[in-house]
């Protein structure tokens, strides 16, 4: 009887591994280092390809996708599904087909079976918050950092004894037979990098946090601002490239960048009160049928500057003067903008380095890689091992989706053959 | 156009293209060997050389144009070029390149080249006639400001003649004694 | 009591004597023994690198191998000096080929390079071999938080990966004299000597720029470490009335200077006299 499957990461592809096998009556432990699901997922907004609200996007037979919410509620009510939150992966033994694997959990300040959201703890602390109306374990999460009378008043008064604010972290030792790393990406923190000043001003910002921002979910509500005084934003620029394809950082394309960029310029022009875009690229990589957005933020406005940042000097009134050399033009140019928006590169998720090095997988540049490179095996990367989704490097999300269900498909064939 | 003075030139809308088949291939192989050349064709010409460079503004042929037309073969311009000369060597552009393309280093390797021609600005060949002869850029006259601070007034473990001697067997030598033999 | 070789590289000696003593009596303060080398004259600077590579490696590789003989480091107090020894250095050390021709051309007079001597810029030293610990005990008069702006110059940060020079290591040397360190948008950015042969508009153009970056970031003088950019930065800036009709009245300190007179050093002592653009009004500022 083949044990259950050990799942690392409940993003995107994480959890469309979980569900697939979990309804084709494999066990599953679905781990997550974070409190609440998704993965980078969670603070996308809107996902290419179809512009959906990332929070349900729907598949159909001819494009794959997943349905967020359906998806979501399977983690807690599919049986074959132990879902885990908050949990790490320390170390893993034995051969293939029984691998011993230490989990280990942070604290449980808050028992998500019990929470019913109902927000009293909320009202009396600010260490309990609620990530999003739709996170999944439904709960609030508690930062012990904020520890005040008021959490301990929460406590005592909880409806539903739902808090415990003495939890202790834990380890426990689980017995798995097939392992999927969906460890995912992180995006990058430029700090350094070449003379775009990340770090060192508040209206310097990633896309990804840029989509935070735009995510009708987030502080603004939707609106652009600047963090630096939630003043209106007039003008943007977009530098691509950030870090990618670079020799000094990662010199392999972030793929997926170019595209996002510029469903973020198009939000921007098309969706939001209008804002001048500017995007300076060396190349715009927005291939297959992604070239549609590049089409479109074209038509809307938005202006491509082929050339690279040489200067980027704070003015006294939060707004940032840039310098750019046009390489089309051979002129230099000179303008104001809000808010400096960089297309950071997508690199490994922390951590994932750690389980490559336990397991002796294959390392593409940091990222998991297969154990061979023809493409039929392309989602094993170890013996009784799988990766899917970002692990294997930048990834959309139909490609995470498919690469997850390639995964299931290939341990039930293994299952079915012993 | 049957009315056109015979005065006047034909108007250069028509430009001849570069005939590429006139250009030196092996100028980028030529340079790709000399030091620090090895990275030239990684170049994709993002530009962040001629982005990164405080003064090519007054170029006409910016940073990132050089390097693509040492790939292309353009051999006679570039080394008759006075950009090459103009080069701070202040290194931006070789620190910022994401390909790590020495663009600086390729610079003095295409200087090189050009020396070997005799192509070197005059205040530049003068500096390298006076190293020859004297072994020194500059040399102490005001030895009582030395003194004054209490110095020897001659450098100590100054010796210009086994530099001179160097120098007048290499190209600086042969430059100084009037071009090539 | 550590001792290192000493290049001067011919610039120093020639133009600021005061560098060359301020370097020397800081270097005394410290127990450090300066050894000036035997038998060396110029490094031929960039524009010796652009005419005539191979004369450029063999002139510095023979600094380099008269220092090895001695078992110890070489200390430069000039940017263009430091760039031209440790960028020979590299290239001898990670290619053979070169380093073959030129221990061929070295063999003639009985030297060898062999990369024993490591070629060092004197704040580097100070930094990484007396440590800011001992620097803070001898700091008897320190200034009193006046704004001062470092040129760090590019031969002493880049290429990074040959001068492996961080920064920081002069904004903590500034810092512990008392000065505070004022930050300037072009802090990066070439003082344009090595242009000045060939386009003397050029690099008056760019000691400008530096000097009025510097002036508007609220600086009330400035420090260098390389007599190159002082050139530029001090004596080309009595120059920038006629130019630019601009006075920038930014008094340009020698990075020892100022540390010798935190020190406890005299203005005399410093050479602060030869300073071109009269440094005097820096001493108003030491307390104690």
């Amino acid at each position: 009887m083949a044990g259950p499957v050990l799942i690392i990461g409940a993003g995107v592809a994480g959890m469309t591994a979980a569900v697939e096998l979990a309804d084709s009556g494999v066990e599953v432990i679905l781990v997550d280092r974070l409190s609440t699901i998704g993965g980078n997922a969670l603070n996308l907004y809107k996902a290419f390809p179809t512009d959906d609200c990332f929070y349900c996007f729907e598949g159909n037979r001819w494009r794959p996708g997943i349905r967020k919410c359906f998806y979501r509620s399977a983690m807690i009510d599919q049986p074959n599904i132990d879902l885990k939150t908050n949990c790490e992966v320390g170390d893993i033994k034995g051969p293939p087909g029984k691998f011993t694997v230490t989990l280990e959990r942070g604290p449980m300040y808050i028992d998500p079976k019990k929470c019913t959201m109902c927000g009293f703890c909320m009202n009396h602390s600010e260490a309990f918050r609620l990530l999003s109306p739709q996170s999944q374990p439904q709960a609030v999460v508690f930062d012990p950092s904020k520890m005040d009378e008021g959490a301990k008043k929460a406590e005592s008064e909880c409806p539903t004894k739902a808090i415990n604010l003495k939890a202790e972290p834990t380890t426990e030792r689980v017995q798995v037979s097939d392992i999927i790393v969906a460890t995912g990406f992180h995006e990058m923190q430029p700090v350094d990098v070449d003379e775009y000043g990340y770090g060192t001003h508040p209206n310097i910002i990633t896309q990804l946090e840029l989509a935070a921002i735009l995510d009708p979910n987030g502080r603004s509500h939707g609106k652009l601002v600047r963090p630096s005084d939630g003043a209106p934003v007039t003008r943007v620029m977009m530098v691509q490239c950030v870090g990618s394809r670079d020799e000094n950082y990662y010199s392999y394309c972030s793929k997926i960048c170019c595209v996002f960029a510029l469903k973020h310029a198009n939000i921007i022009t098309q969706e939001r009160d209008p804002a001048h875009v500017s995007v300076v690229y060396m190349d715009i990589r927005t291939y297959d049928r992604h070239e549609k957005y590049y089409r479109q933020s074209r038509a809307s406005g938005v202006e491509f500057i082929r050339g690279r940042v040489t200067k980027v000097t704070p003015q006294k009134d939060g707004t940032l003067e840039i310098v750019i050399y046009d390489s089309l033009l051979d002129k230099y140019l000179k303008t104001v903008v809000d808010l400096f928006v960089l297309s950071s590169a997508l690199e490994p998720s922390e951590g994932s380095n750690m389980i490559i090095t336990k397991l002796g997988l294959r390392n593409a540049s940091g990222f998991v890689a297969p154990i061979e490179e023809t493409s039929e095996r392309e989602v094993e990367v170890g013996s009784r091992v799988y990766a899917c989704g970002a692990a294997l490097g930048p990834a959309e999300v139909p490609e995470s989706v498919t690469q997850a269900r390639a995964v299931v498909s290939r341990i039930l064939q293994a299952r079915r053959a012993s | 156009m049957a009315e056109t003075e015979d005065k006047a030139e034909p108007p250069a809308i028509l430009i001849d293209p570069i005939d590429m088949s006139k250009l030196d291939s092996e100028f980028r192989h030529e340079i790709s060997s000399m030091p620090n050349g090895e990275e030239l064709s990684a170049c994709f010409a993002c530009s962040t050389c001629t982005a990164a460079c405080p003064i090519a503004n007054v170029w006409k042929y910016k940073p990132h144009q050089l390097i693509r037309m040492i790939l292309l073969g353009m051999r006679e311009e570039v080394l008759s070029s006075e950009e090459i000369w103009l080069c701070l060597t202040c290194f931006q552009c070789q620190e910022r390149c994401p390909q790590k393309v020495r663009v600086t280093d390729i610079l003095f390797d295409c200087k090189n080249l050009a020396a070997e021609e005799d192509k070197i600005p005059p205040n530049v060949a003068a500096l390298g006639k006076q190293l020859v002869e004297t072994g020194q850029l500059y040399t102490v006259t005001a030895d009582w400001e030395r003194e004054d601070m209490d110095l020897e007034p001659e450098v100590p473990g100054l010796d210009v003649e086994p530099i001179k001697k160097i120098l007048k067997g290499t190209r600086t030598g042969r430059i100084s004694s009037g071009g090539s033999e | 009591m550590p001792t290192y070789n000493l290049y001067m590289g011919c610039s120093v000696p020639a133009n600021y004597p005061n560098y060359e003593a301020a370097m020397t009596r800081v270097a005394n303060a410290f127990g450090i023994q300066l050894d000036y080398l035997e038998g060396v004259a110029c490094c031929g600077s960039p524009n010796l690198r652009a005419i005539d590579h191979f004369g450029w490696l063999v002139v510095n590789a023979r600094t380099l191998a008269i220092a090895d003989k001695t078992g110890n480091d070489t200390i430069t107090p000039c940017n263009g000096c430091f760039g031209s020894l440790k960028d020979v250095y590299h290239i001898l050390v990670h290619d053979a080929d070169s380093r073959e021709a030129v221990n061929k051309e070295l063999k003639k007079e009985g030297l060898e390079f062999k990369g024993l001597s490591k070629p060092r810029h004197f704040v580097e030293v100070l930094y990484t071999d007396v440590g800011m610990e001992e620097i803070k005990k001898k700091i008897t008069t320190p200034l009193d938080g006046v704004g001062i702006s470092i040129h760090y110059g590019c031969h002493i940060l880049r290429p990074a990966d040959v001068t492996e020079f961080k920064p920081e290591i002069l904004d903590e040397l500034l810092r512990v004299t008392g000065a505070t360190v004022v930050e300037y948008p072009l802090w990066k950015q070439c003082c344009g000597a090595t242009v000045l042969p060939v386009n003397e508009a050029l690099g008056i153009r760019l000691a400008r720029d530096k000097l009025k970056s510097m002036k508007e970031a609220g600086a009330e003088f400035a420090t260098v470490v390389c007599p190159a950019c002082a050139n530029q930065l001090d004596l080309q800036q009595l120059d920038l009335k006629k130019s630019y009709g601009e006075d920038y009245n930014l008094p340009i300190l020698f990075l020892p200077q100022i540390l010798g007179l935190a020190m406890g050093l005299s203005e005399e002592e410093v050479g602060l006299s030869m300073n071109r653009v009269p440094a005097g009004p820096i001493l108003s500022h030491l307390r104690g």
